[in-house]
């Protein structure tokens, strides 16, 4: 030993040089762990803790030396009893730890030789002698068998947990009846276990090609992970899911998690779904819309293919209705694993009991709270959650509980709903620290979608606010009810999930007899649009005559058929037309839909497809953020006062650009704007979905390569040097994930920022803060650089950030023919009202009001008609080319009908370019449209020039979109993609001049209102007998026919004239004025059908003209990016893309 | 060259029932230089590490009795051979005190999930 002390003099473990030197012999490129390999460094962790074992032995052994003979004469004995044995086993007869590791390892000094006996080589004056190399070997042998029982002890333990679950004792009769029947239902309770086996046991006993449906996209992808995980298989992707913008799934995958939505759409690519053997539905009892249209779709699927498996998993909730569905399909029930929960009603008395105007009265709940704090001593650990209706009464019940956890020191209160931020619903998974419980105030999102551990108390308000649609008003409703039976036990249950626990509610126990069994299935709450128009895509029928398995009232079908007919997306026989087609493949409502589709047909693709995206996510403006005039301040330059998707367009675009120069600094500039990041990294992601969507059915034109193959190949390299080391990061970040949670502290539950906070504690929690944030933007950066081009997201933010005024005008106006017929009028009075009293009205409901959140709400004066104009005539009131109307995108009633999301547009000039239904009087100076909105016009010439014009260019719009859509049709069914522009460009850059024109230049003075509910009843004059049938024909291919119901002729699907009841003279229409036509030399007299006769074919006629200037053609042709650009410096003008005009004028920058 | 790509089969082991795809059988993990198994292993690709070149160890059969045994220390275990623990048990008298001492304290609860040197020496 001494000598080996000697040896060792100049020999540091702890030295760089040293270990470096022992790794070039064990830890070689090729050798099972690398130098610089996470175990490579956990190698030499346990290498210190290994040697110091290994002295401390030494000097026990050392001390016990005389006792060492004991030891051996007991080796002695046993050897000598073995003598006796029967068997021999041959094992060594010294005892050496290295007997126990079952692997040897061929490093460079076995294979060199060197080291071995017999040639003992004199080692460097540095290098490692003959001990060292054998003091690593042995450490890495320990090393290898420590990181194997390490391994397997996981796999055991993942192998016990699973036999705990209640479902593993079903595991074969689960199989066997998946064997021998098509469909078959497995019912069980929270924590059965039987979303993550089910699949499993099929998946071990050789199905293959399984899909499993999931309501809730959060859902698919902890699915995947933890049941890659569970089957060993979390580094493959055999088990693999797929949302909306993701999806692991490979050609290995053979278990894969999706939403019903996607399952849906696969059905509709196709029909007998032969890319799966089984099916698997999961959560079938919480009757989504989408769940109960895809088990209908499913039932006359399993006709095409009887060797399709379909099984439906549920909770143990109305379990016959789903099987006697499936033609008495076995079930199997499967009981939870529920510790007992303690249910205690204790209903609100009278007085505490809340009217509907006032706030909710918090005493209840903290009359728990105080309770629990006197009757469980604070070392037993246990939160508390509590269900409440909806986001107002979450912040007064939070008030009330914040003030006595300020008192006590025992609470930290946090609240828990969708609007939230990510990282604040985050929150409620940490864990409080000793002696304090989490009081956790939450809607019905804890219910089924969001499962916190660790709760033994329950709070049960027994409201939910759910969404319903009020046919009548074409209206969203978000009302309170009493919740049903189902609903309360689910939220009991979530008491007993660790361990035994307390349910209070708040209602007597006769009104729980009193609920409904089961929840409203959403199919009888909400709108059918988007189904039925998904319907009709499928061919699946008439949707009144769909075998759902509880069908809707078909009230509420029809209003949707009725609807499509309005959005032009089915014919008048109920038939999808081409922009149906289309529309039902895009996965948005209909409205953003032909947003999309009309924003193609114009160069205005970049704009329309950041709106369309903004609109379809949850807003990124946090509420919380709304009272704090630091956000307001930094968020005012992204305003815009035309209208909320015009802020949203602003905050997009300028985040973008954030991106680009700062990476990761958006999270600081989001945080300051009060933005929720996380809503902009969606909006991005689903732009791109419409790209490609739009791009796969024709609507755009395919990737330009050639900009690709230009960059040079240096470039290329640097791109996927960047890439590899993003997909590294990724892979990092994946690993650690949800590997700890934090402990909160005590302040943390008392609302607001923590980085306000002044003293130590507000500082310190702010770095934690601050921490945690840096970790979290890491990821979602790498995401989004990983998934997009950022050069290119900004150079199409600087098109859309930079539209001219003339662009702007088209977009609204494409927007607006969107959200059509969603429209609401200004109340004439609201010019003398109160900025938060200004009152809508739209064609279904009176006296709406704007959502506090939208410009108009803090910026009204922009609706109002200029005071000098209105009051200009007095006999004419309320006369002025200035009136406006509002398009929405939701009109949704909570405590008042709110407006959200609005754009302002002209009202004339719009609703002439939209509307459905435009009905007039014989001069064309009273029109009334949609049978809602009447305008008068005081110069009935210039009203007629209008009209004109609008049928004119909506002709030609109308024209251009069918070619659009019929050019756009083929190329999807055969795949081939765009074959090349057949729209001619100059067509529509004349068609988009000229509704810019009409929507700008139009100056009619007029007068509008709200038709009154009696008014339309005497409106029309009804058919007339003696009208002449042999009219001239009014337009190139259109016919003038009588109206059969309102009078009048009908000149197209949406112009009636003179149908409208009138003081003026019915033959005014034969009244012939002198009228100089515009566009050519004529003067005549004419009547008004006349002249708009004579303009339509003139103008027809001016189209046929050769092609002008050819130098100006060429420039607009040359590319859509690049645009005629003035510079007031250079005096000149050129030709450049966005990004040029912001580098060139940065140029003149000192 | 084998790689850990297809299961093989099912490993299961006779004492415990613990059971899992194996994919591969021998003395040599697939892909893996320098190492070799002093047993005939059943082994798969070690599903809690994200590189495919690391593998992990699932049973063997006991020279003994030749039954299939996990490695797990509640069924088997390796001193120049593999042993079951009924075959360790019945032979008891030929192992070293050290692995005597060892099984003793195996029937004790709670020594199980905690690994310290110790126990490996």
């Amino acid at each position: 030993m001494s000598e080996r002390r000697s040896d060792s003099q100049d020999w540091d473990w702890s030295s760089p040089q040293c270990r470096a030197q022992l790794d070039e012999i064990f830890f070689r490129q090729h050798d099972y762990i690398q130098a610089n390999s996470p175990e490579h460094q956990e190698f030499w962790t346990f290498f210190e803790r290994f040697q110091r074992f290994k002295a401390r032995k030494e000097m026990a052994g050392s001390k016990n030396n005389r006792g060492s003979n004991k030891a051996e004469s007991h080796e002695g004995k046993a050897r000598k009893k073995s003598g006796g044995g029967a068997v021999d086993l041959g094992l060594p007869k010294v005892y050496d730890a290295r007997y126990k590791i079952n692997v040897s390892v061929c490093s460079r000094d076995v294979e060199h030789g060197f080291g071995s006996s017999g040639h003992r080589r004199h080692r460097e004056p540095s290098g490692p002698g003959r001990q060292e190399i054998a003091d690593c070997r042995l450490a890495l042998l320990h090393f290898l068998d420590f990181t194997q029982k390490q391994s397997f002890g996981k796999v055991v333990k993942l192998r016990q947990e699973q036999k705990n679950l209640p479902i593993f004792q079903y595991r074969e009769r689960i199989v066997a009846l998946v064997r021998s029947h098509p469909v078959v239902v497995v019912a069980g309770d929270t924590g059965c276990g039987k979303s993550t086996q089910v699949p499993q046991y099929l998946l071990s006993s050789g199905f293959s090609q399984i899909a499993c449906t999931q309501p809730r996209r959060i859902a698919c992808i902890s699915l995947a992970k933890r049941v890659s995980f569970e089957s060993l298989n979390q580094y493959g992707s055999k088990v693999g899911y797929q949302i909306r913008f993701e999806t692991s799934r490979t050609p290995a995958t053979k278990l894969l998690f999706l939403t019903e939505g996607l399952l849906l759409r696969q059905i509709q690519q196709d029909v007998s779904l032969a890319q799966y053997q089984v099916l698997i539905v999961d959560e079938v009892h919480e009757r989504h819309l989408h769940c109960d249209f895809l088990l209908g779709v499913l039932r006359t699927l399993l006709a095409l293919r009887p060797d399709m498996r379909l099984i439906l998993m549920s909770a143990t909730i109305n379990i016959k209705l789903f099987s006697s569905y499936f033609s008495n399909a076995p079930v199997l029930q499967v009981p939870g694993r529920l510790f007992p929960i303690q249910v205690i009603y204790q209903p609100v008395p009278p007085e505490e009991q809340a009217s509907k105007s006032e706030k909710l009265d918090p005493r209840p709940f903290l009359r728990v709270l105080q309770g629990i704090d006197q009757r469980y001593p604070a070392d037993e650990r246990g939160d508390l959650l509590l269900f409440l209706s909806g986001v107002a009464e979450i912040s007064t019940v939070m008030e009330a509980c914040q003030t006595y956890a300020a008192h006590t020191k025992r609470w930290i209160v946090l609240p828990l709903h969708s609007t939230l931020s990510l990282a604040q619903q985050d929150k409620v998974f940490d864990i409080a620290p000793p002696g304090v419980r989490k009081c956790i105030i939450s809607t019905n999102i804890a219910e089924t979608s969001v499962t916190i551990d660790g709760v033994r108390f329950v709070v049960d308000s027994g409201k939910v606010k759910e969404m319903s649609f009020d046919v009548k008003a074409k209206m969203q409703r978000l009302q309170e009810f009493w919740i049903s039976r189902a609903s309360a036990e689910q939220r009991k249950g979530r008491a007993g999930r660790t361990g035994p626990g307390v349910c209070y509610r708040l209602y007597a126990e006769s009104d729980y007899e009193a609920f409904a069994p089961y929840p409203v299935p959403e199919i009888h709450r909400v709108a059918l649009d988007s189904l039925v128009l998904q319907m009709k895509s499928m061919g699946l029928g008439d949707p009144l005559f769909f075998s759902f398995i509880d069908p809707p009232p078909s009230s509420s079908i029809q209003t949707a058929v009725t609807y499509l007919k309005e959005q032009g997306a089915l014919d008048v026989h109920g038939q999808l037309t081409p922009i149906g087609r289309l529309l039902a493949q895009l996965p948005v409502d209909v409205v953003i839909g032909k947003m999309l589709v009309l924003g193609s047909l114009f160069s205005l693709l970049e704009p329309v497809l950041t709106v369309a995206a903004a609109l379809s996510v949850q807003s990124p403006f946090l509420r919380s953020a709304q009272h704090n005039p630091d956000c307001s301040t930094a968020r005012q330059p992204l305003n815009s006062d035309l209208g909320d998707p015009f802020t949203l367009l602003n905050t997009f675009n300028a985040w973008v650009q954030v991106k680009g120069e700062r990476g990761g600094g958006s999270k600081k500039w989001c945080k300051r704007r009060g933005l929720e990041e996380q809503r902009l990294y969606e909006m991005v992601n689903l732009r791109r979905q419409f790209k490609e969507l739009l791009r796969s059915h024709g609507l755009l034109e395919p990737e330009k390569h050639s900009v690709q193959l230009a960059q040079d190949r240096a470039q290329r390299r640097k791109r996927l040097t960047e890439r590899q080391r993003l997909f590294q990061l990724k892979r990092e970040h994946d690993l650690q994930e949800g590997s700890h949670r934090k402990v909160l502290c005590l302040e943390e539950g008392l609302g607001g920022e923590p980085s306000s906070g002044s003293d130590s504690e507000g500082t310190r929690s702010g770095k934690k803060d601050k921490d945690s944030a840096g970790q979290d933007m890491d990821i979602q950066e790498v995401k989004f650089k990983l998934r997009h081009n950022v050069s290119e997201l900004q150079e199409a933010a600087y098109i859309s950030a930079d539209l001219s005024s003339r662009q702007q005008v088209l977009l609204r106006l494409v927007l607006c023919r969107g959200l059509y017929p969603q429209l609401a009028l200004p109340d004439e009075h609201n010019s003398t009202r109160k900025d938060s009293e200004q009152v809508f009205h739209t064609c279904n409901k009176q006296g709406v009001v704007i959502h506090p959140t939208s410009v108009f709400a803090s910026d009204p004066e922009v609706l109002h008609v200029p005071e000098y104009e209105s009051s200009k005539f007095d006999a004419d009131k309320g006369q002025s080319s200035r009136h406006q109307l509002l398009a929405f995108v939701t009109l949704l009633e909570t405590n008042k009908p709110y407006l959200s999301n609005c754009v302002r547009v002209p009202a004339l000039q719009t609703l002439l370019l939209v509307a459905n239904s435009i009905d007039s009087n014989a001069d064309c100076s009273r029109l009334v449209v949609d049978g809602w909105l009447e305008l008068n016009v005081s110069d009935g010439e210039a009203a007629l020039r209008a009209l004109s014009s609008a049928l004119t260019l909506r002709g030609e719009w109308e024209s251009l979109l069918q070619a659009q859509l019929v050019h756009a049709g083929p190329s999807s069914t055969t795949g081939l993609g765009f074959t090349g522009p057949k729209l001619s460009r100059r067509k529509l850059e004349k068609l988009a001049d000229g509704l810019i024109r009409f929507l700008v230049y139009t100056e009619v003075s007029y007068s509008l209102r709200r038709l009154t509910a009696l008014q339309p009843q005497n409106l029309y004059i009804g058919p007339q007998l003696n009208m002449e049938l042999s009219l001239p024909q009014l337009f190139p291919g259109m016919s003038a026919e009588p109206d059969p119901v309102k009078g009048g002729l009908r000149v197209t699907n949406y112009f009636t004239y003179n149908c409208l009841c009138d003081f003026k003279d019915l033959y005014s229409e034969c009244l012939r004025i002198f009228w100089s036509c515009p566009h050519c030399d004529l003067r005549l007299p004419l009547t008004p059908l006349e002249r708009m006769q004579h303009e339509a074919t003139c103008r027809f006629a001016e189209e046929q003209l050769p092609e002008d200037d050819p130098d100006t053609l060429k420039a607009a042709s040359s590319s859509s990016l690049t645009r005629l650009y003035h510079c007031d410096i250079c005096d000149k003008d050129l030709t450049l893309t966005s990004t040029e005009i912001l580098r060139h004028k940065r140029q003149h920058l000192p | 060259v084998i790689s850990h790509g297809v299961a093989r089969g099912a490993f299961t082991c006779e004492l415990c029932e613990l059971s899992s795809p194996y994919t591969f059988y021998g003395q040599k993990p697939p892909n893996t230089r320098g190492i070799v198994l002093l047993e005939e292993c059943y082994g798969m690709r070690d599903p809690f590490n994200p590189e495919k070149e690391k593998f992990l160890l699932l049973g063997s059969k006991c020279s003994v009795c030749n039954k299939t045994v996990c490695v797990g220390t509640e069924c088997s275990l390796f001193y120049t051979k593999r042993f079951c623990l009924p075959c360790v048990r019945e032979h008891l008298d030929q192992f070293p005190e050290q692995i005597q001492t060892e099984l003793a304290k195996k029937k004790s609860p709670n020594s199980r999930d905690r690994w310290s040197p110790e126990d490996e020496l």
